[in-house]
């Protein structure tokens, strides 16, 4: 075994080539010594070696170890939660807390990414943990199969709502100010949907179902609509966590499939 | 008087857009809201001119309001 952070090194970079290592190589390091391959690749991203999947998404070697050492809060793992969790995990944060008291059910296919007919009766966020080792075995998943709590989003730097109800956006929101963590916020309906960055400063989803709740059937979700708002979420997510771009910051984003029409919407 | 009234979401779904409507003075924005047979339980937001308003706030000459369902599906 080889327990020296300063041994492993030059191991790394033996087995680097051309500022890259391979996952397998990776892996073989990490089996060979005390360390986790999270920490062989985080050895690797602190001396500018990038882990082979990640040299499509084009950043930086600092850039992607900012987004390993972040953790990521997923409330909601159907829809809009498996597409999040499913782009963040490739993309590269580090770890995901994922919490769902449901399992798969055979009306989830039309658009939950990791709902197949395998899956239906498991726990959702049992098969999303799983399937993103498949992905990303650097990826670290904590799974909590229950409604959300405080335990859902302790750690995290970013909560991402992917909830189905108003009343649990309003109460999940709350939690976020009160934690002051950012929560973005993403809804759907039928061919519309919205995108906005919760905040102490702004109160977005207090302000989005400030006039109540909605019916209490089911809304009809194409799917389409929740791989563009997940796309949205996640984008917001790593641009709060890199610390660059434009983050939705006062108003919301609300998007219109259907007339191919999107408009950012400023509050006074 | 004559108001743009702005619709969003599926609101728009056997309505329109974006429309100049011609109201009679005093109209409230939850005049508005039930003159497009919208029901008041599904609307979320309501702004007048960017800033928000309640369904009792009472709309002026070429005021822009503007009319958001609940969306909460995930």
């Amino acid at each position: 075994m080889v327990d020296d952070t300063l041994a492993i090194l030059p191991l790394i970079r033996e087995q680097t080539e051309n500022g890259f290592i391979a996952g397998d190589a990776a892996q073989k390091i990490a089996s060979r010594s005390s360390l986790t391959l999270a920490a062989v690749e985080t050895l690797a991203l602190q001396h500018s070696i990038l882990p082979l999947r990640y040299k499509r998404n084009g950043l930086r070697p600092a850039e992607q170890l900012r987004l390993f050492r972040s953790s990521v809060a997923i409330i909601g793992c159907g829809g809009l939660g498996g597409r999040n969790a499913e782009i963040l995990g490739r993309a590269g944060i580090g770890r995901l807390i994922l919490t769902d008291p449901d399992v798969f059910s055979e009306t989830n296919l039309n658009r939950q990414i990791f709902c197949t007919r395998d899956s239906l009766g498991q726990a959702k966020v049992t098969v999303l943990g799983e399937a993103l080792q498949q992905v990303n075995p650097a990826l670290n998943t904590s799974l909590h199969q229950h409604s959300f709590d405080i335990s859902s989003i302790t750690g995290a730097d970013i909560v991402i709502d992917a909830l189905d109800s108003a009343d649990a956006r309003k109460d999940l929101a709350a939690l976020c100010r009160k934690m002051d963590i950012p929560l973005v916020h993403g809804a759907v309906k039928g061919w519309y949907g919205q995108l906005g960055v919760d905040r102490r400063s702004n109160s977005i989803v207090s302000t989005l179902y400030r006039q109540g709740g909605e019916s209490t059937t089911p809304p009809r979700v194409l799917p389409m609509t929740v791989g563009l708002v997940a796309a949205l979420q996640a984008a917001e997510a790593c641009k709060l966590i890199l610390g660059r771009g434009n983050v939705r910051d006062n108003g919301w984003l609300q998007c219109d499939l259907y007339n191919g029409d999107f408009e950012a919407i400023e509050q006074e | 008087m004559r108001v743009q009234v702005k619709l969003f979401a599926f609101f728009r779904e056997g309505r329109f857009i974006k429309e100049d409507r011609e109201l009679p003075e005093g109209c409230t924005a939850g005049e508005v809201v039930d003159a497009l047979n919208i029901a008041r339980e599904e609307v979320g937001v309501l702004m007048l001119n960017s800033r928000h308003c309640q369904f009792d706030t009472v709309l002026h000459e070429g005021d822009i309001y503007a009319i958001f369902p609940v969306i909460g599906g995930g």
